[in-house]
């Protein structure tokens, strides 16, 4: 087909004479300039659609885009004529991880242009990622730092801001120590900012830190890795196309993932059936083929009722889980004794056909996969749900297999890689332990004293502590002193990149931020914690020192760095604009409080300077090499900013089911040969960067060899447990491995063993001895182990089904602490209290038996639950600002069962009251619809801007309130904690709602 | 010659409003204006279904009909688009349109809407195409470009489909044969009646 | 999308077949999913099934919910009504407007508009046009019989004359914008071109909208300024059954307005009035409490039109008779004075009132200058006696 200009309007004589009229010159340039136009022919409209999947573009170099635009130059009618650039960044709104090209004119942001060739999302976006480039517009956003004087917001200079905040830091440091400053971090960071706020944060002598994946994803992490080796999704969004049948079971896809969703619907016209469990039929369960309703926090009741069938009918895969597997004869017992039907249908509320039916679909559809999301993880016992998930698919041998897996969708765009290389309280980037060898592993990568980090410690002790959570930071500035495990209270903390309305307990952290001595917020967007600190509270909290500061930091879009998506894709992001207004980069404002704080030299010293609106800032792809050199663990190794810029200048090159690049493509700028790499060399990439190691696109697959992305689970929990075997049976091995039976993981007493030390060079030999690994600074045995030998570095074992070391080593199902159920606490009741648990006391029996005796159950009947929208990300304020989004989603509401609202006499539209066991009232619109069940209230957690029915305008800094505000659930959300990392509950607690 | 249409699937589409703000983003269309909007039927009960919908462009356009000042115009790719500097702000297309495409800047007390804005199939508008004045009044002129709609080019699961009638109802014709179901082409009928582009109806030329 | 007859095999994605080969085509009837189940129709529900409960009977079987689609059920869409009262609207519901098939609003207003309005509407103003020109040169104007005396009487106080002035002044312009709007296309478009009729045309479309309700306060101070002596009366019937005399014969004697005059008092402004001001306010968006969809706009804007036209078929008889069609009309409305003759040829029971003192000849007391004409005795100036 021809796209050619249009013609003058055909209907209507008369306007077209007076149009020829205007200049007969003009007229006949014109349509001399509609033939030289481009034209589209149809395999160009297909992919244009991107429908042509497969289909082989022989120009798939140099996109149709950029043909436009250099048409575009030849048109001097063109929009502007200033110089034109192409920059291709990422959506840094969830980790699908959808590319973009943006396209600037004279440093403006203009148009936004679509990726067809992005394997990822094929130009697809969701209404968040169609709107990107209102970040170039940046109108609502904090222009400048400011102070809190007096209550208001008052403009300074970042000389003036970041002088005194130093000054602040020292003080505190001196009079409290270092861990009395606790550090926020972002999943919003690219890797090398995430990693560097690690290193920094060492460097300040503390590992009070954390991020989101806390929030997120930490019970899945933690579950998942102690299952089988690695806490990430195994296989990808891609994948999924080859699946014969889908649980998502506590994920929301369509509003939280909604690109992934083309994959899915791709697989479900051939033949993949879709099954949806969640509390409320969402968006995802209207394009199921199966909606199966659970009661929220039931999901272990219901898996094991899947699996009670599977068990009874032998649908098992008996030689996959004698091969691989550990431990499931236990759970087997268990499952068949305690999770029979009755007992199911009473836990969960599904009756035993359709849990039956389920069952049948898993084992008559194999390979099938199973998604899970924030309904699963946020959870008391969000540790055990996950673990409950991987066993279902261990007993189907799902897992390690094209089409199946656990399709773990992470959540924000980059919360994946801040988890491997981030901030987290607990390791160190790559998951290595706050151990003494870790420390030292970094020490020398970043070539620091080791003596010398030590020294900015409290003591070595705190060195090795895991530090406080940020779900629980306000218990670190509120609890007793003597009731923490650490000198003293929290009292300065840094918010940098995080939302407060998503943590729990609002009315506490309020509390919390107006005791502190100091509180920074490092943010595009930071107004919703500056509203809150803003907002008068009790006079008697107030601390009259508190010093509250504000420091505009600049977007993902005016910096450049990688980002991991859920896939474990690596993908580089292009500096689309210089920053906005006064606004600086993450790692530049990192650099320049190390320099204050006295160890900017050590800080970067790996790194280049550029100079960025002429200052210095240091080069990312500078601190990406760093993390390629230490990062063994899960193979972060590989991904050199070279490899990684090659594949996203050559999307194109990559197939979309598989992900892996076509034969015989190379890049033109790096010349770069990409044959036989996955797409964004999914981690683990192990080795080095010329190891050449393609990525893993679906872990633990034993159906590839290594060097083709194949691997097998992992062995970290030793040889042997109560006399059995911990390693794989022999003949489960990854294709083509010399190893054929099961074996440790790798170190320089097994290479020597097995013979093998003398294939590494003279050069590797003194770097890899007395080393494992993960900490061979050479790379030098990796590279002998899986290229020479086929095998794979981290060993060959069985997953787990029984994990010895959590609380519940066979997952169990527990009730919430609030809940509206008594009759099943007593029967499922939660865990002991604990005391010393990340620095804090914890409690779980004493309130929950509170509950019961206060009978909470009848004041607030309703199980309340939360979860998202499509147009909004978060806590919001960032996509609240955004006019195109906010437009879309104006009122903060409830979803209610038509039968509450008939009883509460509530009416679609109206403002209803809902109530909380904290004492909270939210002042929300009514939406009364059947999505949710008669006990089950929903209600989304984007807004803030509204305080207990107050609008929070005036406390907002000047010029920077978001379009839309909304009351924030979290005000009002309850306490609970998961038993193992310290997730907040906030999918199953209670409520009441009353006509407002 | 081609015949420009949207085909809304309604079993791809998830009313993730993607098409709306690529829309906004690619037009600079202002708060109150939507050119595109997805609406749920069914909403939360099973049979959940979504379809996005702008103007369709339609074969013998009852807006075109109405319009009092005839600003209205067909492009060869049966592209329909109208002339902002002609538009009275009358209101009339909107009350003929089906579909509830066109829009107005205002509210409409006293009857003052403003100029009518609606989807161009991103074909901008009789400006110079590219030109700046088309890109102020009607947005991108993405057709001149060798491009498609920026909504069915960004739609989240290509449920939107946009282009040549003929191509998409092929690609939509296989999916429904692979699904085996969900065959309704949704708005087709009323937009595009029993005539194909540019034929009259049977009952002879309406005004 | 009209709606689909439950139980039948016609998929509605025939309109994208007819340019498919035959095969492909095929595949999709082959693949019909109103056959999956067949049997599922025996149920005696099966035409009243929601979309979820055919589902289940019949999976991929959408039916019910495009019937409602196409009946126009509103669906859900996350714009708030204030701002967006009918996003939820995918499709204008079936209706069929008098004069129109049963369709989609939208096309049944069209229809409706552009196939009865528009086309009658301008033959109506043409017909009465034509007829009052073929009446102007057959007849010529009726004239006086007698002698003026020069005797004035008062027949319009200024404050009458200033009502009826304004009153006339925004009907004017209301008629001649609204014209422009209706018929501007055919008769305009083609000779001053597109640019400068769509800028003439939008400025009387505003022109329009503002005077509309200018045009609403003069016709309340019409009303009560002339209600009185519109009143019907015995004599009216005679008057009307020999058409005021006009056909020959002396004309009827009436009170200060004759019967003709009631009916355009009562029939045009009043009655007509009723309609053209309520669809104008509503179509203004000025009555308060409503939502204004599109289908209540169609209907405000089908009784404006008739309305207005029949109005101005009206009024235009009305502004002949008091131009062309008689004279010492339209001076009387612009002086406010008659001469005696003319009161006693044209309204001589009104007259006979005067005469005998009823009535008084002077009503206002004129002092300055407003008023142009001073007293009954000395005439009015330019007037030839
Ligand atoms: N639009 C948008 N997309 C996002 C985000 C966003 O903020 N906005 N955030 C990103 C982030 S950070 C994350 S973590 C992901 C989250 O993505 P999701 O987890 O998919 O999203 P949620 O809406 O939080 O929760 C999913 C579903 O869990 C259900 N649920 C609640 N309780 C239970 C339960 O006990 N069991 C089960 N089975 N289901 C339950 C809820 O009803 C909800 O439908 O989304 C990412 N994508
Ligand atoms: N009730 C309830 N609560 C929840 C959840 C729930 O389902 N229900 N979900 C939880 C989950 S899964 C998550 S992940 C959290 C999400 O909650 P948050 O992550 O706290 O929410 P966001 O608003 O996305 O916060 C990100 C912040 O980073 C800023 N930002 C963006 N880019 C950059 C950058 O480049 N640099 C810096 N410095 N800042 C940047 C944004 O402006 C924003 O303020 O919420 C959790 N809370
Ligand atoms: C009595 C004198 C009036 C006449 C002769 C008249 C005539 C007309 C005509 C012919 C149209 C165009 C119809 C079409 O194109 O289909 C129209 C439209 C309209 N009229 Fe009137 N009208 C009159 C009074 C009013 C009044 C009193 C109001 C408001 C209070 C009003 C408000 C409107 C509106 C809002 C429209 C719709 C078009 C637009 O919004 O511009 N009209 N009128
Ligand atoms: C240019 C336009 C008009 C002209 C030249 C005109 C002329 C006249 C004249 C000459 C009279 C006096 C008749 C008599 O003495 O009996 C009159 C009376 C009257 N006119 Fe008009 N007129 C015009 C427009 C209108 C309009 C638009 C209306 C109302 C909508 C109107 C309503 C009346 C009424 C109510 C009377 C009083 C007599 C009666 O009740 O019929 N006129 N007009
Ligand atoms: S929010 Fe997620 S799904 Fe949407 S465009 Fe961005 S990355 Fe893609
Ligand atoms: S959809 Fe509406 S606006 Fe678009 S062509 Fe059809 S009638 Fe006109
Ligand atoms: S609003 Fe404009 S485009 Fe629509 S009918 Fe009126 S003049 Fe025509
Ligand atoms: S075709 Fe263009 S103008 Fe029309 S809705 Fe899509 S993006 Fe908007
Ligand atoms: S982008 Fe596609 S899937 Fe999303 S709402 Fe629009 S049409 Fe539906
Ligand atoms: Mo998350």
């Amino acid at each position: 087909m021809l796209l050619t200009k249009k013609t003058a309007p055909a209907n209507n004589v008369s306007r077209q004479g007076e149009r020829e009229s205007s200049s007969p010159f003009i007229h006949s340039l014109r349509r001399g300039l509609s033939g030289a136009l481009p034209t589209m022919d149809r395999r160009a409209f297909l992919r244009r659609s991107g429908l042509g999947v497969g289909v082989g573009l022989a120009a798939g170099q140099l996109t149709l885009m950029r043909k436009a635009e250099a048409a575009g130059e030849a048109r001097p009618t063109a929009v502007g004529a200033g110089k034109v650039e192409i920059k291709r960044t990422v959506c840094s709104h969830c980790s699908v991880g959808c590319a973009s090209d943006a396209v600037v004119e004279n440093g403006v942001w203009v148009r936004q242009e679509p990726v067809f060739d992005s394997p990822i999302n094929l130009g697809a976006h969701c209404a968040k990622g169609a709107a990107l480039r209102e970040h170039g517009h940046g109108e609502y956003r904090l222009r400048y730092p400011m102070k809190l004087v007096n209550g208001k917001y008052e403009r300074i200079s970042w000389d003036t801001a970041l002088d005194e905040i130093t000054a602040k830091l020292k003080e505190l440091r001196q009079a409290s120590g270092p861990d009395s400053v606790y550090w926020i971090g972002s999943s919003k960071h690219s890797n090398e900012q995430s990693y560097l706020l690690r290193k920094f944060v060492s460097f300040w002598g503390s590992n009070n830190c954390d991020h989101q994946a806390r929030i997120c994803h930490s019970t899945t992490v933690a579950g998942v890795a102690n299952t089988w080796g690695y806490g990430a999704m195994t296989n990808s969004y891609n994948d999924m196309r080859g699946a014969k049948v889908a649980m998502y079971i506590g994920s929301n896809a369509a509003e939280a993932h909604p690109v992934s969703m083309l994959h899915m619907l791709h697989a479900k016209e051939h033949g993949c059936k879709m099954i949806v469990v969640d509390p409320r039929f969402t968006r995802t369960a209207a394009k199921a083929d199966e909606y199966v309703r659970i009661r929220s926090g039931s999901d272990i009741a219901f898996l094991f009722g899947i699996l009670h069938h599977i068990f009874k009918n032998g649908w098992e895969d008996k030689q996959y889980i004698n091969d691989r597997v550990f431990g499931m004869d236990k759970v087997r017992e268990e499952v068949l004794a305690k999770w029979t039907p009755d007992k199911v249908e009473e836990a969960c509320g599904v009756k035993e056909a359709q849990v039956l039916k389920v069952a049948t679909w898993l084992n008559e559809n194999r390979p099938g996969t199973i998604v899970w999301c924030m309904g699963q993880t946020q959870h008391t016992i969000g540790n055990a749900i996950v673990r409950a998930s991987c066993i279902l698919q261990l007993a189907l041998g799902n897992v390690g297999k094209s089409g199946g897996g656990t399709n773990i969708f992470r959540g924000h765009d980059n919360v994946q890689g801040a988890t491997d290389v981030g901030p987290n309280p607990d390791s160190l980037p790559g998951y290595y332990g706050l151990v003494e060898g870790s420390w030292k592993h970094f020490a020398a990568t970043w070539g620091v004293d080791f003596e010398w980090i030590k020294k900015q410690f409290a003591s070595p002790a705190m060195m090795s502590k895991p530090g406080i959570t940020v779900s629980r930071w306000i218990d670190g500035v509120l609890e007793k002193n003597e009731l923490i495990d650490q000198d003293s209270n929290l009292r300065g903390v840094f918010y940098w990149g995080h939302a407060p309305n998503s943590q729990t307990r609002g009315l506490e952290m309020k509390r919390a931020m107006d005791k502190l001595d100091l509180l920074v917020v490092v943010d595009p967007y930071p107004s919703a914690t500056a509203a809150m600190a803003a907002m008068p509270g009790n006079p008697d909290d107030l601390n009259k020192n508190r010093a509250v500061y504000l420091l505009p930091a600049c977007t993902q879009f005016e910096t450049s760095g990688s980002v991991t998506a859920s896939n474990r894709s690596l993908q580089w992001r292009e500096k689309v604009i210089e920053p906005l207004w006064e606004s600086r980069s993450d790692h530049m404002i990192m650099q320049q409080f190390a320099d204050r704080l006295g160890f900017g030299k050590e800080l970067s010293k790996n790194y280049k300077m550029q100079k960025v609106k002429g200052m210095d800032e240091p080069v990312p792809d500078d601190i990406l090499r760093e993390i390629n050199k230490c990062v063994w663990t899960i193979g972060y190794t590989g991904q050199s900013p070279e490899r990684l810029q090659a594949h996203m200048r050559n999307m194109g090159a990559f197939d979309v089911r598989t992900l892996k690049a076509k034969g015989g493509t190379r890049d033109k700028v790096n010349g770069y040969d990409m044959t036989g790499d996955y797409f964004g060399l999914p981690w683990p990439c192990f080795g080095t960067p010329e190891f050449k190691h393609p990525g893993s696109p679906n872990l633990y697959d034993t159906s590839k060899h290594v060097m083709d992305g194949g691997g097998n689970f992992r062995a970290n929990f030793g040889v042997e447990r109560d006399g059995k075997n911990l390693l794989a049976e022999d003949g489960s091995h990854s294709l083509g491995a010399d190893i054929t039976t099961g074996y440790p993981e790798l170190d320089h007493v097994l290479l020597k063993k097995l013979g093998w030390w003398d294939e590494l060079t003279e050069a590797e030999k003194p770097k890899a001895e007395g080393k494992n690994w993960k900490t061979d600074s050479s790379g030098g045995m990796i590279r002998v182990f899986m290229k020479n030998h086929g095998c794979h570095p981290f060993g060959n074992a069985k997953a787990r089904a029984l994990v010895w070391n959590f609380p519940d080593a066979i997952p169990q199902h527990r009730e919430p602490l609030y809940g509206n159920r008594p009759d099943l606490m007593a029967k499922y009741p939660t865990h002991d209290d604990k005391m010393a648990f990340w620095r804090l006391p914890t409690l779980y029996k004493s309130v929950q038996q509170k509950n019961i005796a206060d009978k909470v159950h009848e004041k607030f009947p309703y199980v309340m639950t939360s979860g998202r929208l499509v147009e909004y990300e978060g806590g919001g304020e960032e996509t609240r600002s955004n006019p195109w989004l906010a437009e879309l989603q104006q009122e903060m509401f409830i979803e209610i069962n038509p039968k509450v609202a008939a009883e509460k006499g509530i009416r679609n539209g109206e403002r209803a009251w809902v109530h909380t066991p904290t004492g909270a009232k939210l002042n929300v619109q009514a939406l009364v619809t059947e999505r949710v069940g008669p006990d089950t209230v929903f209600m989304p957690f984007h807004f803030s801007g509204h305080w207990q029915g107050v609008d929070m305008l005036g406390y907002y800094p000047a010029g920077a309130a978001p379009v839309v505000r909304g009351e924030a659930i979290n005000t009002a959300t309850t306490y609970g904690y998961d038993s193992v990392t310290m997730m907040q509950e906030t999918k199953t607690t209670v409520c009441n709602v009353e006509k407002a | 010659m081609a015949r420009m249409k949207f085909v809304c699937d309604a079993e791809r589409c998830i009313e993730c409003n993607g098409c709306v703000t690529a829309c906004k983003n690619e037009n600079e269309v202002p708060w109150g204006v939507n050119r595109r909007r997805v609406v749920t039927l069914n909403d939360g009960v099973p049979g959940e279904k979504s379809i996005s919908v702008a103007c369709m462009h339609c074969s013998d356009a009852p807006c075109m009909a109405v319009c009092p000042v005839q600003c209205f115009y067909r492009t060869e790719e049966g592209v329909v688009l109208h002339d902002k500097d002609v538009c009275i702000g009358c209101g009339y297309c909107s009350y003929a349109c089906p579909f509830g495409a066109p829009q107005f800047p205002s509210q409409g007390t006293f009857g003052v809407r403003g100029k009518m804005d609606k989807c161009t199939f991103c074909a901008g508008g009789p400006e110079a195409n590219g030109s700046e004045a088309e890109f102020e009044k009607y947005g991108r002129n993405r057709l001149a470009e060798g491009k498609l709609p920026a909504c069915a080019e960004m739609c989240s699961t290509k449920a939107l489909l946009a282009g040549d009638g003929d191509v998409v109802a092929d690609i939509f014709r296989t999916r429904v044969v692979q699904r085996g179901k969900g065959a309704e082409v949704w708005g087709w009928g009323t937009a595009y009646g029993s005539q194909q582009a540019g034929t009259p109806p049977a009952g002879g030329v309406r005004k | 999308q009209p709606p689909a007859a439950p139980g039948t095999t016609s998929a509605p994605a025939a309109p994208a077949a007819p340019a498919a080969p035959e095969p492909a085509a095929g595949g999709i009837r082959g693949q019909n999913i109103f056959e999956v189940k067949p049997e599922a129709s025996v149920d005696p529900n099966y035409a009243n099934q929601t979309n979820g409960e055919r589902i289940k009977v019949q999976p991929g079987n959408n039916a019910p919910m495009w019937r409602q689609v196409g009946q126009g059920v509103t669906g859900y869409s996350s714009l708030p009504k204030s701002e967006a009262p009918e996003a939820g609207n995918l499709i204008q519901p079936f209706v069929q407007y008098p004069g129109s098939r049963l369709t989609n609003a939208g096309e049944a207003w069209r229809q409706v508009r552009n196939d009865w309005i528009i086309p009658y509407g301008a033959a109506v103003l043409f017909v009465v046009l034509l007829a009052l020109a073929i009446f102007y040169f057959t007849r010529g104007p009726i004239r006086l019989h007698g002698q003026e005396t020069g005797r004035k009487i008062e027949r319009f106080t200024p404050f009458e004359r200033a009502t009826h002035w304004s009153n006339a002044i925004a009907f004017v312009t209301l008629a001649i914008s609204g014209i422009v709007m209706a018929f501007g296309k055919f008769f305009l478009m083609p000779w001053m071109g597109a640019a400068l009729f769509g800028w003439i045309a939008y400025a009387l479309k505003n022109v329009h909208n503002f005077v509309g309700p200018l045009f609403v306060v003069t016709m309340v101070f019409m009303v009560f300024t002339f209600i009185r002596d519109n009143l019907p009366r015995a004599s009216d019937l005679q008057w009307l059954a020999r058409f005021g005399g006009l056909f020959g014969g002396k004309e009827v004697p009436s009170h200060r307005f004759n019967a003709g005059e009631k009916v355009v008092f009562w029939g045009g402004v009043l009655f007509l009035g009723f309609f053209v001001i309520g669809s104008g306010l509503f179509l203004d968006k000025l009555l308060p409490g409503f939502v204004y969809t599109r289908g209540e706009m169609q209907v405000a804007h089908m009784v404006h039109g008739i309305a207005t036209l029949l109005m101005m078929a009206m009024i235009m008889g009305h502004i002949y008779i008091g131009t062309l069609g008689m004279t010492g009309a339209y001076k009387a409305m612009r002086t406010g004075y008659v001469d005696e003759t003319w009161a006693r040829e044209h309204h001589e029971l009104w007259y006979d009132d005067i005469a005998a003192g009823k009535i008084p000849a002077q009503r206002t007391v004129p002092t300055d200058s407003a008023a142009p004409a001073a007293r009954p005795a000395r005439p009015a100036e330019g007037t030839p006696s």
